[in-house]
């Protein structure tokens, strides 16, 4: 069977894997980055929502391609309709600055990754893989031929379904209640009440999660939802088409594409490297746990992936020891902020539809660029009162 | 396990599938039925109800 060597091969090209792959590249590793599908990017499993200041400490320039809107501020729209408005200037959202086309977004990672030297393979699965004396042996299929690729480091770059780390010996699988069911209509015909603004919808809409509308411009938008399935009978779609026969944004709109995907909201996986193997993006949970966003994580993370990879490399040494580098920077990074976001949505999840009203009822009128956080949170814990329970140590 | 033809092979079976057991193809999934503890997480997480259990 072919044979095929290299330094890092990199397993899923997402926004994990392209930026783990060109910054491996570009301090100096052989790479391949592969990929099953057979156009990288589609079809999405996203709401395509980003932050400005996300791509801007990566240091990636908005491109006309791929950005479809620029938003100016968020609605929160409780279970009775009463809405919150929050203006960009007032409040940092973590997903809250572009809409993205990520179908273009994320292949113009790839070939950033290709630009640094990295050699990419679509269309090609890894089916599993094998410890060799100074590395792994993949097992590879592409187009019905099998061959196998021999890498010092592999990484993990596969998504929701994080099976790489597990052939590595890492714990990677997902519990079904840190699993986000998330479906999604994009839509044409769209009647937001502020086409600038994303929405997010709380309560029994989606249960375990929250809906949204995520405008991309003209009339059109991501219309979706995620639920958690212990928490609900119903399927992830039963619930979509009861949210879009419902809301008042979606009565006169039309879906064009379907888009669905299990968003991993459990927090960054504990161990995210073993000898000779790392994992990144999704498949390390890098998600936050809050809003399920991960497209800058999965870049980040990716960036200090390629970086201890490569280095690694150089010194010959590609052991746990030498990658946990790694774990530690995506430890402080990334995963200790994500502790403050888990406990808020265990909050909120916790709130009736009843007790989110109130709370809507209470900011609606608030006046946000005038209170502090501490302030915020004060006026939080008078209209619920078990705020004080679960957030109060996090202000 | 019995995939329905509308599946759209997300992968979100497989991630939660506490055995790694489904392989998520471009347009298809393989199940290890050899390994398979018909737990049926997978069937339940699937967003769209494309998974069966065989009877
Ligand atoms: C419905 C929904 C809405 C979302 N909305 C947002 C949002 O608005 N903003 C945000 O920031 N995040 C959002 N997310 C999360 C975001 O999509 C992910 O966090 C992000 O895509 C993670 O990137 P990744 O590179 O880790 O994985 P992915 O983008 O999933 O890429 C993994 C890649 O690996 C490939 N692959 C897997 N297994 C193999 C194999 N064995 N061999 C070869 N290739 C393989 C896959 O084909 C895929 O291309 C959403 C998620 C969902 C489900
Ligand atoms: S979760 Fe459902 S739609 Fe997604 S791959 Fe599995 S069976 Fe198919
Ligand atoms: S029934 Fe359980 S063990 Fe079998 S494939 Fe599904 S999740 Fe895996």
């Amino acid at each position: 069977m072919k044979l095929i060597e290299t330094d890092v091969l990199v397993i899923g090209a997402g926004p994990a894997g392209s930026s783990t792959a060109k910054y491996a590249a570009q301090n100096g590793a052989k790479v391949i980055l592969m990929d099953k599908k057979s156009e990288i990017g589609a079809p999405k499993r996203c709401a395509e929502g980003v932050s400005k200041e996300g791509l801007k400490k990566l240091g990636i320039e908005p491109n006309s391609r791929w950005v479809t809107k620029e938003l100016s501020g968020v609605r929160l729209v409780s279970p009775n309709g009463t809405d919150v408005w929050l203006n960009d200037d007032q409040v940092k959202l973590p997903e809250a600055g572009y809409i993205l086309e990520r179908k273009v977004f994320d292949k113009f990672m790839a070939m950033d990754a290709a630009r640094a030297g990295a050699t990419i393979m679509i269309k090609t699965l890894a089916r599993g893989m094998r410890k060799d004396n100074n590395g792994y042996i993949v097992s590879c299929e592409n187009m019905g031929e099998d061959f196998e690729i021999k890498a010092k480091i592999v990484v993990g770059a596969d998504g929701p379904e994080s099976r790489v780390g597990r052939w590595g010996g890492l714990k990677t699988v997902i519990k079904p209640k840190n699993m986000e069911s998330g479906i999604q209509f994009e839509m044409a015909g769209v009647e937001m009440e502020d086409p600038g603004c994303i929405e997010f919808y709380f309560g029994s809409v989606a249960p375990g999660g929250y809906a949204w509308i995520f405008p991309k411009g003209d009339d059109i938008a991501n219309v979706g939802l995620g639920i958690v399935n212990t928490v609900t009978d119903k399927s992830a779609y039963q619930h979509l088409l009861e949210f879009v026969e419902k809301c008042p944004a979606t009565q006169n709109a039309q879906a064009v594409e379907l888009n669905i995907g299990g968003d991993p909201v459990g927090g960054m996986v504990k161990e995210l490297v073993e000898d000779n193997v790392m994992i990144v993006g999704d498949a390390a949970g890098h998600v936050n746990p809050l809003t399920g966003g991960g497209i800058i994580t999965a870049l980040e993370a990716g960036k200090y992936a390629g970086e201890v990879a490569a280095q690694a490399i150089k010194e010959g040494d590609c052991s746990k020891k030498r990658l946990k580098e790694y774990e530690k920077i995506c430890k402080t990074e990334i995963g200790d902020s994500f502790h403050k976001y888990f406990k808020t949505k265990e909050y909120m999840l916790s709130l009736s539809d009843e007790e989110l009203d109130s709370i809507a009822d209470a900011f609606k009128d608030y006046e946000f660029e005038k209170i502090s956080t501490s302030e915020l949170v004060k006026l939080l814990i008078k209209v619920s009162p078990k705020a004080l329970l679960k957030l109060g140590k996090l202000f | 396990m019995i995939v329905n033809e509308w599946c759209m092979y997300c992968g979100e079976c497989a991630g939660v599938c506490p055995r790694a057991l489904i392989e998520v193809r471009e347009t298809s999934l393989i199940f290890n039925e050899e390994g398979c503890k018909d737990c049926g997480i997978c069937v339940s997480v699937c967003p769209i109800n494309a998974l069966d259990k065989e009877e």
